[in-house]
């Protein structure tokens, strides 16, 4: 079985976010694999150790630095590598296509993505590349097992949880819970190394985004520095009443 | 392993840059790490933030379960498995790999050091002295954190004059057993250790190392020390009485005990100042994140001056700190590439090597322990009252950086080596030192000469740079002149000299680190310019100590006038470039360049 997960590549939460001429500029910051698409990683590698038959390959679609996140994944443990070099910015609903067209050309029978982009947060692309392929989904997994060519899901409901099986192929989206991702460890990055690192470009999928990406801002935090005198308590307490009403409106 | 980048870093020979200019390209620098470097990084960073940093409480209560769980975890890793050879389940990769390991671990110091402790002077002598049967009992559950390894040398009253050691061995009428006794002192991980390296002297003369599994009878551990710092890592003395050593467990030959002892040393001070780094970087952080939501007179305080001071003057001392150690350590990796590692010599010959840079090793500890003792210091000081209290880790950063300045050889006998190293170079002819100081001795006495015009954005500090180390050769040579052979008992002027040399090796560091980035930082130009100005004035006090005891009338008048003339230069403007420094630091809530 031939299991494709995809990697993508984001800041570090404890970044923060700088904006130079209109784009998010990551020069200098700490990139790390998205949680969720660790988890999908994870899980892949733990289908492989299980006893399934399978070869793991990860995905990234993107600029030439999501290189180090597919070596960070290859040095976790996945087969093989494929880059599809491309400087734009993607939408989920592009991206599921050149997903699926991968999938296809490697005849992928299970595909993991996170559930949750930590820099879109759309939730789309799994669903969408399921749609293309025609493929059932399970979301929110964050429990799984592989039986021959059945799969069983769990995952969370408002109080308690709910239990799918599908028969392969199938798209699996993560959340947090469903393992705990392992981190390399020397040897396997040594052996990383040797391992097939594939570099295709957006234009041999002829294909191109539809949704232009035009700027970022990020939201500046004024102050504004209102002080209300407090030698009379009862009247201060009213006027921050009357503020936190009509003002700032965030009390009825 | 071979790094690719090494490949094209110069080989040097130590103590050289005081009279040898390089290029850029002619060192190694942090950004020339390999991506398998990075990945190693990456991995020991996620692991010190994710699983040591939740246990900070635990391991500062002397949880040694939490610590040897942690210890075995990083076995698991191969963290542990560096310097060890692959015959013996290691990875003998590079000392940049090894430094880089002790860099990111660093966020905690007590883990740090038994970490240290362990892979360093816990492991290193079985790598380099162990006969095969040796390396086949241990070195695997050493790679591997299964085992824990202690050093033992120190006692009482013998610190850093270790040869004076008490402690003895005998040799059992029936040549089976060595017989110990004696009392070591202030032994890191005795309360967890299953291996000691144990020295003592055979006969009462012939300094010799021993290897001592734990249980062995007669030997037992002592009670914890309360220390200062670094409170989760286990301090005790031991006690050896008629400790029963077989004889298969001497280490190395009887009365060579102090190769052992010695060459050590040179490695756990490069890692000394890599776990500097680290250490720094972590209380950097924090204090920077203390302070941009501390808000007083309604502006965080980062927007205040003095307190931008104490940023960029704690961030261009990490810039500072990683150019020489890594530098430093590439330079070694360079003159061990080439090796074969399969010689029947080679660990003699990688000890040499390494000797080779005994003074940039000296350096590297003196400088980054007192380095990141002001940083620290400064890091606590933004938290004002909150600093001193322990809810907040700046006290805890504080207390565990001051044993740097103790361990590994005192930063007092580091100054010596570094001065004494130099000089006995320059006397065996090995060190082309004398000649470098007569060129000076014959500049300046040909009076006012042009000042060397450099182009390029750090001209001004390649000035700078230029003026040091020919201040520094000036002032060797009239102590030199002044006491000869006794300039060794003159400690405060070889301290002062031992000032001046680390400045210049420091100082040299940054400026080739920032060339060798192309521009690529703006950032490291000016932390460069910033720590430049800094380490000038440093020479300065240094360079008038010396002169100030070494001559006296017509003579100091002279020797004055020719300091003042090498020492000529603009001021920089120190307060813009620290203001800048400090901004982007707040921005980025961490140390970034």
């Amino acid at each position: 079985m031939r299991i494709l997960t995809l990697v993508r590549q984001v800041l570090d939460a404890e970044e923060s976010v700088r904006i130079r001429d209109g784009e998010v500029d990551l020069n200098g910051s700490k990139l790390v694999v998205d949680t969720m698409d660790e988890y999908g990683v994870e899980q892949a590698l733990r289908v492989r150790e299980s006893g399934v038959e399978a070869e793991v390959i990860a995905l990234a679609v993107g600029p030439e630095r999501n290189q180090d996140a597919l070596r960070t994944v290859l040095a976790m443990g996945a087969d093989r590598a494929i880059h599809v070099m491309t400087e734009l910015m993607l939408d989920p609903i592009f991206l599921s296509q050149v997903v699926a067209q991968v999938a296809q050309n490697e005849n992928v029978e299970l595909i993991f993505c996170g559930g949750q982009q930590a820099d879109w947060d759309s939730h789309a692309l799994g669903a969408a590349t399921a749609e293309r392929l025609q493929w059932p989904q399970i979301t929110w997994t964050n429990g799984l097992e592989v039986h021959g060519q059945t799969l069983t899901g769990k995952h969370d409901a408002e109080d308690g949880s709910e239990t799918f099986s599908v028969e392969l192929p199938a798209v699996i989206t993560t959340q947090q819970g469903l393992n705990e991702p392992r981190y390399p460890t020397v040897p396997n990055i040594m052996k990383a190394k040797k391992k097939e690192l594939r570099v295709e470009t957006l234009e041999q999928f002829h294909i191109g985004p539809k949704l232009k990406f035009l700027s970022a801002e990020v939201q500046a935090k004024t102050r504004l520095h209102k002080i209300l005198d407090g030698k009379d308590a009862p009247a201060a307490a009213a006027e921050l009443v009357r503020l936190l009403r009509h003002e700032a409106r965030v009390i009825a | 392993m071979s790094i690719p980048a090494a490949a094209t870093i110069k080989r040097v020979t130590g103590g050289s840059f005081l009279i040898e200019d390089l290029r850029p390209e002619d060192i190694f620098t942090l950004e020339d790490l390999s991506d398998v470097q990075k990945e190693i990084a990456r991995t020991t960073v996620e692991f010190a933030e994710k699983q040591v940093q939740p246990q900070i409480p635990a391991i500062e209560e002397k949880n040694f379960e939490v610590t040897k769980g942690l210890l075995r975890r990083a076995g698991e890793l191969g963290l542990m498995a560096i310097d060890v050879p692959e015959e013996y389940g290691g990875l003998a990769m590079d000392k940049v790999t090894s430094a880089l390991i002790s860099d990111k671990i660093a966020v905690c110091g007590s883990f740090s050091v038994a970490f240290s402790a362990h892979v360093g002077i816990g492991t290193l002598p079985l790598v380099w002295y162990g006969s095969a049967a040796q390396k086949e009992k241990y070195l695997a559950k050493l790679a591997t954190g299964e085992w824990i390894a202690s050093y033992a040398l120190s006692e009482a009253s013998s610190g850093s004059d270790a040869m004076n050691i008490r402690t003895q061995a005998t040799l059992s009428s029936d040549g089976k057993h060595y017989e110990l006794n004696g009392e070591k002192m202030w032994i890191s991980n005795a309360g967890m250790a299953n291996l000691f390296t144990v020295f003592a002297k055979v006969d009462g003369e012939k300094f010799s190392a021993f290897l001592i599994e734990a249980g062995t009878p007669g030997l037992t551990v002592g009670p914890e020390e309360h220390k200062l710092g670094i409170r989760g890592s286990s301090t005790c003395p031991l006690l050896l009485a008629d400790c029963q050593v077989p004889v298969e467990n001497l280490l190395g030959e009887v009365g060579k005990g102090h190769h052992i002892a010695f060459n050590i040393l040179n490695v756990g001070r490069y890692k000394l100042g890599a776990a500097a780094i680290g250490g720094a970087k972590y209380a950097f952080r924090n204090g920077i994140r203390y302070a941009k939501e501390r808000i007083a007179f309604s502006k965080p305080i980062t927007s205040f001056g003095l307190v931008q001071e104490k940023i960029a003057d704690s961030g261009a001392g990490i810039f500072a700190m990683e150019s020489l150690v890594y530098r430093i350590v590439g330079a070694i990796d360079a003159s061990l590439a080439e090796l074969d590692k399969s010689a029947p010599n080679a660990t003699q010959e990688i000890q040499k090597r390494i000797e080779e840079f005994a003074v940039e090793c000296s350096i590297i500890k003196v400088w980054c322990s007192e380095t990141l003792d002001r940083l620290v210091d400064q890091m606590l000081q933004l938290h004002g009252g909150y600093g001193y209290v322990e809810e907040y880790s700046a006290e805890r950063s504080y207390r565990d950086a001051r044993i740097n300045k103790i361990f590994e050889g005192t930063n007092e006998i580091n100054r010596l080596i570094i001065t004494g190293w130099m000089m006995k170079r320059a006397m065996q002819g090995r060190l082309a030192l004398l000649p470098a100081i007569q060129r000076v001795m014959d500049e300046v006495m040909a009076g006012p000469s042009p000042r060397e015009e450099r182009s390029g954005e750090l001209a001004d500090q390649h000035a700078l740079l230029a003026s040091a180390k020919k201040l520094s050769l000036f002032c060797a040579g009239a102590a030199s002149q002044k006491y000869g052979a006794a300039l060794a008992d003159q400690q405060e002027v070889m301290g002062a000299l031992a000032d001046m040399i680390m400045e210049v090796l420091v100082m040299e560091s940054t400026i080739l680190r920032t060339e060798k980035m192309q521009g690529r930082s703006p950032l490291a130009a000016k932390m460069t310019k910033y720590y430049a100005a800094r380490s000038f004035r440093v020479l300065e006090t240094a360079a008038e100590r010396v002169i100030g005891s070494v001559a006296e009338g017509d003579m100091l008048r002279t020797q004055m006038t020719i300091y003042r003339r090498l020492a000529k230069h603009d001021a920089e403007n120190t307060v813009a470039l620290g203001r800048d420094i400090a901004v982007a630091m707040t921005e980025a809530g961490r140390y970034t360049l």
